[in-house]
């Protein structure tokens, strides 16, 4: 399907994880960050969630989405699958939450996850300020973003209209036991991410030359 | 190389892959349609650009998502005009991802068709259980997920322990000089214009989908509870 000598394969995923080194490697039959094989050149790069701008798209996900939110009461929860499965899956949400952090914007700043703990069914009791923004660090807005968290972040019930369908973006903020829940967009639908990804490649020359 | 080859396919006349039609229409111009509108005389919407594509497959004429690209209901009522040879390949692979390239490698004998059984032992994770799938499940579960009329569209190349899924699926099923569409067309076309079909271009499977996996897992799931 792809004939070109040279072949750069950027995982569009958020994090370093059980997919990204076993599931991609395994299924291209890659040996390393460089394999040759057939006359084809394949170079393994970092996924796109690994990226320097990761941050800065959080935190503009999270503006956007609360504009009446005052920061200073405003706890930011940024939400990722985490799992059993690998330990480096949930590595990238907490260095994200990390550099947030250092830029004191929120005056407080958490990471949740889907499988593992803190679990952000929990989010009630990981948060303490009277606004709270809740971030997915996820690259679609899929089955997980869609369905899943909102129904763990208890603004919709189980058995809801297909995903598809719902505008769960819409009704922000949601009122819950006197804090206000604001649910934004999963932030790989942002336009950057296309820059990311050639971004992505630069890179990898850079380390690999 | 595969631009050359379909330039050189489409020259030669239409060719239809999966519900698809695709044609030349002058030098330079091709237009894709379903095959369905393709003999009729309603008004179609015109898009021109291939990343139309990418939401024509998206939903069903019902508004149900399509995970599975291949199955046999893809929307009516839309024409693509598209200006170059890139372009139409772009197109293809939005609405069969991957089929024309696999074409090609299977005529150039390429094109090595993986046994379930390989599939299932490479799983991990969440999907290491499929291992547990037993023959008879597994030829159900193909004659109930893959059958041309109700599930997907490609034809099968694959076996199981080296055999042909063929206990619920007709022979056709197996061969790639088939058209899938099948009696379904010919039952569609039989009263319309007696015009030249289009090349029937084979829509190869060549290895047991992610979806039919996934349906494995529930099958040994429910079965070991």
């Amino acid at each position: 399907m792809v004939e070109a000598p040279e072949v750069y394969i950027v995982p569009n995923f958020i994090s370093e994880g059980y997919f990204t080194a076993k599931v991609i490697p395994r299924e291209l039959e890659l040996t390393g960050a460089v394999t040759i094989k057939n006359h084809q050149t394949l170079r393994y790069c970092e996924p796109v969630g690994s990226d320097p701008r990761m941050t800065d798209l959080l935190l503009h996900r999270a503006a956007e989405v609360a504009r009446d939110a005052p920061p200073q009461n405003t706890s930011l929860v940024i939400v990722a699958h985490g799992t059993g499965l690998n330990e480096n899956s949930a590595v990238a949400a907490k260095r994200q939450v990390a550099a947030i952090r250092d830029r004191a914007i929120y005056p407080e700043v958490v990471a949740a996850f889907m499988e593992e703990p803190p679990e952000i069914s929990e989010w009630m009791n990981l948060t303490t300020q009277t606004y709270v923004v809740v971030v997915p660090f996820f690259i679609s807005d899929g089955l997980h973003s869609y369905q899943d968290i909102p129904v763990l972040l208890g603004i919709q019930s189980e058995n809801s209209a297909p995903a598809s369908q719902q505008d769960v973006f819409r009704h922000n903020p949601y009122e819950l036991r006197n804090r206000k829940l604001y649910y934004a967009g999963a932030i790989g639908t942002d336009p950057m991410m296309a820059d990311i990804i050639l971004d992505t490649v630069d890179r990898f020359d850079q380390q690999h030359d | 190389m595969i631009e050359q080859l379909l330039q050189e396919c489409l020259r030669s006349g239409p060719i239809q892959l999966g519900e698809l039609v695709v044609r030349e229409v002058e030098p330079g111009r091709f237009v894709i349609r379903h095959w369905k509108d393709d003999e009729s005389q309603q008004k179609l919407r015109i898009e021109t650009s291939s990343i139309a594509a990418l939401e024509i497959v998206r939903y069903d004429e019902q508004g149900n998502y399509r995970a599975l690209k291949g199955a046999p209901n893809l929307r009516t009522g839309w024409e693509l005009r598209l200006e170059s040879v890139p372009e139409v390949r772009q197109a293809i692979d939005y609405f069969y991802p991957g089929a024309f390239s696999t074409w090609l490698g299977f005529n150039r004998g390429e094109i090595t068709p993986i046994d379930l059984r390989q599939t299932l032992t490479r799983q991990t994770g969440m999907y290491r259980v499929t291992q547990r799938l037993a023959d008879f499940q597994a030829e159900e579960l193909a004659g109930r997920f893959c059958h041309s009329h109700s599930g997907c569209l490609r034809t099968i190349l694959w076996t199981i322990d080296g055999k042909a899924p063929e206990k619920y699926l007709p022979r056709s099923k197996f061969d790639p000089q088939a058209d899938q569409l099948g009696e379904c067309r010919q039952e569609h076309t039989k009263d319309g214009p007696a015009g030249a079909r289009p090349h029937h271009v084979p829509f190869l499977c060549v290895e047991a989908c992610n979806l039919f996996v996934a349906e494995a897992r529930k099958i040994v799931k429910v079965h070991s509870e």
